[in-house]
């Protein structure tokens, strides 16, 4: 098959994924804002839509801006599928996002490729089943498994999941990017130290330190560029 | 019948059991289509099966963990709801906050069985889905035109016929640089709520998630030295899962300690 043939089929793959995308996220949204009143029928409760509005200007619009950044900075992370896949099934931050990094850098893909594309739904579809799969069993065994998951031994652990999960995510991407790394953690860390409130708001904060960190990539990229430049000018 | 018992009953499972299967099945499409395109294009099947392996086994620590949300919202939502907001769309840090100011903002003093009642929690429902709905509805009407402009090749002429600059390459660095950021800041919050959660730079504030984090880093260092002087591949795919439990395991004793 040759490369032209083989860049249509992925043409035709992404024009259907956007569709199929756009047709469950529908469809979600639909069930998803129809539930509470149906949830209202049977218990002859409707949702108070006073409160909700009331409810929605205090909470929904910082949950509004938030959804923006992560939309922005989440979306060339995941490509097309992934998106439409994590959008829907959520936990970005603490697993769909470090999932689809991690399987992309295993097998090498680079961003914006249709590898890249391919691995980064693969990812998140099987990370969002083996949630759903743990959470089905967990709902299942609730009784059982409660006294188990909520004793205060296992507490911190279960407490402490995402401080875990960046800690091996730091080493892995610091490990040969320490000029890149090393300005926006100490910025952050001297943020949070002088504005301890600001620890309410981390996933605001990933907005400047990303910008930081990749203001400084762009600028050792071109620095590099321009070196590698040179040197063949002077062969 | 009590509000908890209502919240439990079948009938709402079953509502919330439906839209979990429905998630499920298209998580199934997605993952069969993109691995029938992987083998169209020709992708190594080999890559596309480690994938999802490292995927499994890293999804099945931080689901524990999103369990134990359901666990902690069952109290006062029922089983059912939690369940289905965090296996959907949800977010175990955002599920509870949004939970506990939309129980606030219906006139509950707080998010607990005691003051519950059924249009209570119905609002709170609505309230909770259309809050976090957003990335969804920026999905369907604006996710084409994103991506498609992202994934413009380098030197290529947009639609105004401007020449865009030759940056092939840097979507990788600049990828890897947005992780380092978001990695950056939540280190950093950690190192600040250690510093100056009970007054600026007391140090008294809790040190648990910035040591588990360090613990965490540390378990990463070995595997891959592992990865790199043994030529160990593999070790990549259980590598993160791996550093978690031991931090994890590291956060029962150090918790202690605390």
């Amino acid at each position: 098959m040759n490369e032209q043939e083989k860049q249509r089929i992925y043409e035709r793959y992404l024009q259907a994924t956007h569709r199929l995308g756009r047709l469950v996220t529908i469809l979600t949204l639909a069930m998803l804002l129809a539930a509470p009143f149906v949830m209202g029928l049977i218990l002859h409760a409707m949702p108070n839509l006073g409160a909700f509005w009331r409810g929605f200007l205090s909470i929904g619009i910082v949950y509004l801006i938030s959804c923006v950044a992560e939309y922005l900075i989440y979306v060339p992370m995941l490509g097309a599928g992934g998106s439409y896949l994590a959008f829907i099934t959520g936990n970005l931050i603490n697993m769909k996002i470090p999932c689809a990094v991690t399987a992309r850098d295993i097998v090498g893909a680079k961003s914006g490729t249709s590898e890249n594309e391919i691995i980064s739904t693969l990812s998140i579809a099987t990370s969002s089943l083996v949630t759903i799969l743990v959470l089905a069993v967990g709902v299942m065994l609730l009784i059982p498994l409660q006294p188990l998951l909520q004793s205060p031994v296992l507490l911190p652990a279960f407490d402490n999941v995402v401080p875990a999960l960046f800690g091996a995510m730091a080493c892995k991407y610091y490990r040969g990017n320490w000029r890149i790394a090393l300005v926006p953690l100490l910025v952050m860390s001297l943020l949070f130290m002088l504005v301890p409130s600001l620890t309410g708001s981390t996933s605001f904060m990933i907005i400047p330190s990303g910008a930081i960190a990749i203001g400084l990539a762009y600028l050792f990229y071109r620095r590099d560029a321009a070196k590698l430049d040179s040197q063949e000018a002077d062969k | 019948m009590s509000i908890l018992s209502q919240l439990n009953s079948p009938v709402i499972y079953l509502i919330c059991g439906c839209i979990v299967l429905f998630v499920a099945l298209v998580c199934v499409v997605f993952a069969v289509r993109a691995y029938r395109a992987g083998k169209a294009i020709g992708m190594d099947v080999t890559k596309m099966k480690r994938a999802i392996v490292a995927s499994a086994t890293f999804a099945v620590l931080p689901s524990v963990g999103i369990l134990l949300g359901v666990i902690a919202l069952s109290g006062s939502l029922g089983t059912p709801w939690p369940w289905l907001r965090l296996s959907v769309i949800g977010a175990l840090h955002y599920e509870t906050q949004v939970a506990e100011a939309a129980a606030e903002a219906v006139g509950l003093p707080g998010l607990s069985a005691t003051h519950m009642t059924a249009e209570a929690f119905t609002t709170i429902a609505l309230l909770m889905s259309v809050c976090i709905m957003w990335g969804m509805v920026f999905c369907l009407f604006s996710l084409k035109a994103y991506t498609g402009r992202l994934n413009r090749p380098a030197g290529t002429k947009d639609s105004v016929g401007k020449k865009k600059n030759s940056l092939s390459g840097f979507g990788d660095i600049a990828m890897t640089a947005m992780f380092i950021g978001l990695v950056s800041a939540y280190i950093g919050s950690y190192l600040g709520i250690f510093a100056s959660s009970q007054g600026l730079f007391s140090f008294r504030g809790t040190w648990l998630p910035l040591a588990v984090a360090l613990v965490g880093a540390a378990a990463m260092w070995v595997f891959l030295q592992i990865r790199d002087r043994r030529q160990a591949a593999w070790v990549d795919s259980f590598s993160i899962a791996g550093s978690m439990l031991i931090a994890m395991t590291a956060a029962i004793f150090l918790g202690r300690l605390g």
